[in-house]
């Protein structure tokens, strides 16, 4: 892992240095983004750790939705550095992005409905496998070999839409289409996952295998989730951040979080009970 | 059903040599039906049309990238085969290689700046070009071209053998060609290749988040498009002998929008359809409205109001064309999640 360099370290790395950046994955400073005159984010320093589950929640238009923007390459900031695993990212556009390892899902499912449930994983699956997107092969030879064949059928599997493998996306549920999604995303083979409200306009048992699905994600992937709500996931992070107004308010383990008085008090008002 | 058993999706058909080979047996025997009630050199400007509607299919159908600019690789390819039988020698390849290469050369640098536009930039760029390349025709490249009065040219035997000026041969030639074309455009379209196309028609920025650089593939199809609408371009050029600023005027980009629009969009199949019936449209009702106007004792309108009523019947009730209809007629009837 390139530890020295790119992470804006300009004393010598102690011990304790040394160890920050092994296990950082991705590290955000001072990232504003700027709408004209509304700063969406502002000055915010976010970083997460290798193998780490972290939560993003906030109110709405708290800038959430922005940080994801802005960490997987849909917009560029307006100040501030983005780094991965070290390297410096903040120009690098999203397709590079995800070559390095970050996959996103987005705050409206995002799946391909003029295609098929298999179609969809198609691609996902074959963009990383080694030779697969070699001109002779991606511009002249059919998606149907086995070893994609076998790719998407694990997928498949995994998303619980093997049954449907044939049928239009059109014809899926809301909450198929949102697991098909990180099916999809997890095809990708990434090593930072960014869920943005992944359980919002689920019925409840469609949020248990959402659920389900995270867990057995977070084991293989370090995962990012932004939620509206936390009663939602504060049992699937160890780490919360709260956003409001473009600002990070704070960060830490679920419990400190939410005994906050900032927090609460953004969240519950100036009355909110104390912890 | 295995999902490992394969033939469940709509756009990836298995691209075996086989099930290539029945469809263009089918196309060959069709045409060559059409050719017996069809004059044969009326059967080749259609044939020809067919390939330009192809190569526009698989821009707009299948990327969702209306061009009202394709007739500039039409007229590139043309003209190039053309110049080079004038001025360079009277090899009907060569000529041919002449207008592909010029054409692509064309698009290669053009789609770097068109392909960074979409909706309606990317289709009045495209126009913008066009008119410029019209006028290039026209006026400065006057004394090579001719300008208005047009460039007759003659191209050697093809082989040898291959007389372009027969009807008959004319007609082999160009349904070889349209044949060839279309094995190249089923194998693109059903290779991952052709599911990413289709993917960017649909929702660009999550095919970038896929990891690809979209960009570079739009340039391919691009270049691909143009090539093989400067192949049609070519065949013309061979075919007639003639080619006057027609061939790489503006106008013309509304006949290949329409016969695409009429026989349905990505899908190949609904712009071989569209192409034959929009020409069939444009070759008989001319001859068969003043006949008809004789026969009923009232003055019909011309052909091209009748072409534009057609029109608005595809935009209003028949929005997928004749074979998109068709097909999801045919879908409608299977149950969903079967496959097809």
């Amino acid at each position: 892992m390139p530890a020295s360099s790119g992470a804006g370290v300009t004393r010598t790395p102690r011990c304790a240095e040394k160890v920050r950046l092994m296990t950082e994955l991705i590290a955000a400073r001072g990232l504003t983004k700027r709408f004209d005159s509304l700063a969406a984010v502002h000055e915010v320093d976010f970083r997460v750790n290798a193998g780490q589950t972290s939560g993003i929640i906030g109110p709405n238009g708290s800038g959430k939705t922005t940080l994801f923007n802005l960490l997987s390459g849909y917009f560029t900031p307006t100040a501030g550095v983005i780094s991965f695993q070290g390297r410096d990212i903040t120009q690098a556009p999203p397709h590079a992005r995800v070559a390095l390892g970050i996959a996103r899902t987005f705050q409206l499912v995002s799946v391909f409905t003029s295609l098929t449930v298999w179609e969809n994983l198609v691609l996902a699956n074959l963009r990383f496998q080694p030779g697969e997107t070699s001109p002779g092969r991606f511009f002249f030879r059919t998606a149907r070999r086995a070893r994609i064949l076998a790719e998407c059928a694990k997928a498949l599997e995994w998303v619980g839409l093997a049954d449907q493998a044939g049928a239009g996306v059109d014809e899926l549920s809301y909450g198929d289409k949102r697991m098909l999604e990180i099916g999809i995303v997890a095809s990708l083979k990434p090593r930072l996952l960014l869920l943005d409200e992944p359980l919002a306009g689920l019925s409840d048992h469609e949020i248990g295998r959402v659920v389900d699905m995270i867990q057995g994600i977070r084991k293989r992937v370090t995962v990012v989730i932004i939620e509206h709500k936390i009663s939602k996931i504060v049992d699937l992070v160890e780490r919360l951040s709260v956003m409001n107004e473009g600002r990070l308010i704070c960060e830490g383990s679920p419990d400190d979080v939410l005994c906050n008085p900032q927090v609460r008090e953004c969240y519950w008002g100036k009355e909110g009970e104390a912890c | 059903m295995k999902p490992t058993d394969g033939f469940f999706c709509r756009g990836i058909r298995p691209a075996s040599p086989w099930g290539l080979g029945r469809e263009l047996a089918l196309i060959a025997a069709a045409l060559f039906l059409l050719s017996l009630v069809i004059k044969v050199h009326w059967m080749t400007d259609f044939i020809i049309f067919i390939i330009f509607v192809l190569s526009f299919d698989l821009l707009y159908g299948y990327m969702g990238r209306l061009s009202f600019g394709h007739m500039l690789y039409f007229g590139t390819g043309a003209y190039g085969t053309a110049l080079w039988l004038v001025y360079g020698g009277k090899d009907p390849l060569a000529a041919l290689a002449v207008g592909l290469v010029a054409a692509a050369a064309l698009a290669a640098v053009l789609g770097l700046i068109v392909m960074r536009t979409h909706g309606a930039s990317f289709a009045l760029i495209n126009m913008a070009f066009n008119e410029i390349g019209h006028f290039v025709v026209q006026s400065p490249l006057a004394g090579l071209t001719h300008g208005e009065d047009g460039l007759s040219c003659s191209a050697g035997k093809l082989f040898g053998v291959i007389n372009f000026y027969k009807d008959e041969w004319a007609f082999v030639v160009t349904a070889a060609t349209l044949l060839a074309v279309f094995a190249l455009l089923r194998v693109l379209t059903s290779s991952p290749y052709g599911l990413l196309v289709r993917s960017i028609k649909e929702n660009e920025k999550r095919v970038k988040f896929l990891g690809f650089s979209t960009f570079r593939y739009k340039w391919v199809t691009f270049v691909i498009a143009s090539t093989v609408a400067a192949l049609a371009g070519g065949m013309f050029t061979l075919v007639q002998g003639f080619v006057s600023p027609r061939v790489i005027s503006p106008f013309g980009n509304v006949d290949v929008i329409f016969a695409v629009l009429i026989g349905g969009a990505g899908g190949l199949y609904g712009a071989l359809i569209g192409g034959m019936v929009f020409m069939l449209i444009k070759n008989f009702l001319p001859v068969m409205i003043p006949e008809l106007s004789k026969l009923l004792n009232v003055k019909l309108p011309q052909w091209e109001m009748w072409l534009g009523i057609v029109l608005l019947i595809v935009v209003f009730s028949v929005r997928k064309g004749i074979v998109g209809t068709i097909r999801a007629q045919w879908q409608a009837r299977r149950p969903s999640g079967s496959p097809t």
